[in-house]
């Protein structure tokens, strides 16, 4: 909490580069956190440099408060999530997963770990929709939908307790081998979320 | 040290609140009442009237009376066509721009009748404080609520209206958020709450968490177009159907229509059945009546209801929440009286919902235990909210990349990289827009900024970083640098649907020469009144039964001339605008019929004494 303050007078101190969120917080640069401590960690800086108490003070500090509390909500929000610490902690390392803007392995081909799966999905998503065109019915069409969605939840399911096993090995060992790992994860992560999110859009086509 | 207050600026009602000694206060008129109805009524002689006499307008000056203004803060018309259909005065503007209002020859912008509604709840509040026995009772800054939905024009016009109004807005905060406070004030101090505030032109619904005195705000979702407004509006159609047989009946005639049924909603919060009863008008002279059952309300606001609970849906799921796992619920706002609502809450929650405080005064009195906090420096309580909508920018092919997710705790920032397409070019223009939607053109357009500045170079080598900072009142500003050379960009705002800060300046000189004339318009208006007042009675004792014989008896002679005198020139300048003449000839009228009232008022009091025994005196 001292680092935010200034030792002499006590007076909130105007963010001057961008750190990293880790070092922000007091914490070191480790995947596994526990949520209640990083939400403690929250309320207790939110306290100490929200613009509210800040109101009738000089326009510097004013400044500074406004800046040290949107990186302190900014920070928040990236630690929190398990899965957009890894994405961020993957920049911070030189690993950034490439932007969806910017096309690559996110938007690109199908990775290699889920050919098999995505095969079947568009197949079956193909007829699905070519049904849905002809008026086929739209129970029938959900009901198929729901069924498809399933494997997809399954490898998800996966997916989301490979990240936290290998988040628990970079915490160990940080080996950067580790980390290449996580970036090919976090692609085919994102790639099966685009994945769910069709199935969404699909599900919200169909009349109800 | 002049005051601070709370104000809910409501669709229908608005109230003013403040703290005093540490306790929070709704501010009530001499009658006992908080609500001040949001409307406004121009008068013809150019008197401006607001709340309670304008409300009583709308059925006899129906096309000078405005109402429902903040459905139109930080709109354009083109949005508005459908609501503006529904009411009797003119809504006009450029597509893209501002919408103006027309009264009679005026025409004004959404927060400057607002602004008139703030105006009349500053007044009320310094009444307040001045019979308080303060010193400095003047009230020159507020914490004003917003829907938490409202984005960022129609909260950038909401403050406008403050500074209007001569308010400086310490803080926008939402209502739900508002309300959580005053109930938090008194309710145990942790827990997941959920708030549905259904309001009289909004709903919102917001889900916190609160715990050490944090009321940190993890989702809120809403519609900004559903409310009160609506319910009425199904019944108005309703009895047009019956009443008007399909004809369009004229605007006196809807409005009388309008305050019949808000009765009969009203009524069917307490009882099963009721009578709409319409109060016959010019318009309508044959009234109308009809029974209406709470089955057959229910039954037509039913999709209305319906609609509110889509949003509360996903704003549970955005705070990864379940229904289940609420601990509170609050209902805020007055249209939560609706008995069908609440059933619906209720089914939703699984839990009844609280409503100990006045659904209508909670989110005053949250604002004010805000304002409070900012001045004070009080640090026992904090509230942390979200921005209630994505916030992104146009990039190629119209879609919109997002800076700033929606339910970020703020203040927050964006920032995005910017480059040139043109060798030397200097200038970079980005469309800023707010929405959940992927193409730009189905999300809110906020702002266009132009970039300027930027230091000649091959085309795509500039790097030119754009902070975007949205605010404690989610209100969005930004900044821009080119980071090989370091310049700081000038940015030129041109708001989509809002004013630039220009043109709120130009209002503000332009009010404060208004307020002048307005001040003179109500000094005339008061000498004709007086002048109207001593010109009666005196023809009123000139008609008395016993003049001749007053005249005969008591006054001097040539009295009963000068005085007829006096009364014809004071009557030559009444209608005129002459303020000093009028004022010189009323008290030389006051003058002539002195003794004349003298005589009057003895012989009222012998007449009354006559015929009446000592002890009944």
């Amino acid at each position: 909490m001292r680092a935010h303050f200034c030792p002499e007078c006590d007076h909130i101190l105007s963010l001057t580069r961008h750190g990293d969120y880790f070092a922000f917080f007091g914490l070191p640069r480790r995947l596994v956190l526990d949520p209640a401590d990083l939400e403690q960690r929250f309320r207790r800086m939110s306290r100490q440099f929200h613009p509210d108490f800040f109101h009738n003070a000089a326009a510097a500090e004013r400044l500074a408060s406004l800046e040290r509390s949107s990186y302190l909500n900014d920070a928040w929000r990236v630690l929190k999530d398990p899965a957009t610490r890894v994405e961020y902690l993957l920049g911070l390392e030189g690993l950034a997963p490439a932007k969806e803007s910017e096309g690559g392995a996110a938007r690109g081909g199908v990775p290699a770990a889920l050919l098999e799966e995505v095969f079947a999905f568009n197949e079956e998503l193909d007829e699905i929709r070519a049904a849905r065109e002809a008026g086929g019915d739209p129970h029938g069409l959900r009901a198929r939908l729901e069924r498809a969605r399933e494997p997809i939840e399954r490898k998800q399911r996966q997916y989301e307790a490979r990240l936290a096993e290998l988040s628990a090995a970079w915490d160990a060992s940080h080996r950067r081998g580790t980390l290449e790992e996580l970036r090919e994860l976090f692609l085919e992560r994102k790639y099966l979320r685009n994945l769910m999110e069709t199935i969404e859009r699909e599900l919200q086509a169909l009349p109800a | 040290m002049s005051n601070v207050v709370g104000i809910d600026l409501g669709t229908t009602n608005s109230l003013v609140a403040c703290v005093r000694d540490g306790v929070p206060v709704v501010i009530r008129d001499s009658r006992g009442d908080a609500l001040v109805p949001s409307v406004v009524s121009f008068a013809e002689d150019g008197t401006v009237y607001v709340g309670r006499e304008a409300q009583r307008r709308l059925l006899t000056e129906t096309g000078r009376t405005v109402y429902s203004v903040k459905r139109f803060m930080g709109r354009g018309v083109d949005d508005v066509v459908d609501e503006a259909r529904r009411l009797p005065f003119r809504v006009s503007g450029e597509p893209g721009g501002v919408i103006r209002i027309g009264v009679g020859d005026r025409e004004m912008t959404p927060p400057e009748i607002s602004a008139l509604v703030l105006r009349e709840l500053k007044h009320r509040a310094e009444a307040f404080f001045r019979e308080a026995g303060e010193f400095d009772f003047e009230v020159d800054r507020a914490v004003i609520t917003v829907p938490a939905y409202f984005n960022d024009a129609q909260r950038t016009a909401t403050r406008d209206a403050g500074r209007l109004a001569g308010l400086e807005v310490l803080r926008i905060i939402n209502e739900p958020t508002a309300a959580s406070l005053a109930y938090g004030l008194e309710a145990s101090n942790r827990g997941t709450i959920a708030v549905y505030d259904l309001g009289g032109g909004t709903f919102d619904i917001s889900i916190l968490k609160v715990e050490d005195g944090v009321f940190q705000v993890l989702a809120t979702n809403g519609d900004t177009r559903l409310g009160g407004d609506d319910l009425d509006a199904v019944l108005i159609e309703q009895v047009i159907g019956e009443a008007c047989g399909g004809s369009a009946p004229p605007p006196d005639a809807v409005q009388a229509i309008r305050k019949a049924v808000i009765q009969a909603k009203q009524d069917l919060s307490e009882q099963d059945r009721t009578e709409i009863v319409v109060e016959p008008t010019p318009g309508m002279p044959g009234g109308y009546r009809a029974t209406l059952t709470r089955e057959r309300f229910e039954g037509l606001i039913r999709p209305l209801v319906e609609r509110t609970l889509g949003p509360c849906r996903q704003a549970l799921a955005d705070a990864g929440v379940a229904a289940r796992e609420i601990d509170e619920v609050v209902l805020v706002g007055g249209s939560t009286r609706v008995p069908l609502v609440r059933r619906a809450v209720e089914d939703l929650f699984g839990r009844r919902p609280h409503a100990e405080l006045n659904p209508d005064e909670v989110v005053a009195i949250g604002a004010a235990v805000q304002a409070d906090i900012l001045v004070s420096g009080r640090r026992e309580m904090l509230l942390l909210d979200v921005t209630p909508l994505s916030l992104g920018i146009e990039t190629m092919g119209g879609v919109v990349s997002k800076l700033v997710l929606r339910n970020s705790t703020i203040p927050a920032t964006g920032r995005e990289m910017f480059t040139t397409g043109v060798d030397n070019q200097t200038a970079v223009d980005v469309h800023v827009l707010q929405g959940e939607r992927e193409l730009a053109a189905d999300c809110r357009s906020l702002a266009r900024f132009r970039l300027r500045g930027i230091p000649p170079m091959p085309a795509g080598l500039p790097r030119i970083e754009v902070a975007f900072q949205i605010d404690a009142n989610g209100i969005l500003s930004a900044s821009a640098r080119e980071l090989r050379t370091g310049v700081e960009q000038t940015i030129d705002v041109k708001p989509s649907y809002g004013m630039t800060d220009e043109q709120v300046e130009q209002m503000l000189l332009d009010s404060f020469e208004h307020a002048e004339a307005d001040f003179d318009a109500r000094m005339l208006i008061d000498a004709r009144n007086d002048a109207e007042t001593v010109a009666q009675a005196t023809e009123k004792a000139l008609r008395r039964p016993d003049f001749d014989d007053v005249v005969a008896g008591e006054l001097a002679a040539g009295e009963l001339e000068r005085i007829r005198e006096a009364l014809k020139a004071l009557k030559a300048v009444l209608r005129g605008s002459d303020r000093d003449e009028i004022l010189k000839q009323t008290s030389a009228l006051n003058d002539a019929t002195q003794h004349l009232a003298e005589v009057v008022m003895n012989r009222t009091v012998r007449a009354a004494l006559a015929g009446r025994n000592v002890a009944e005196v």
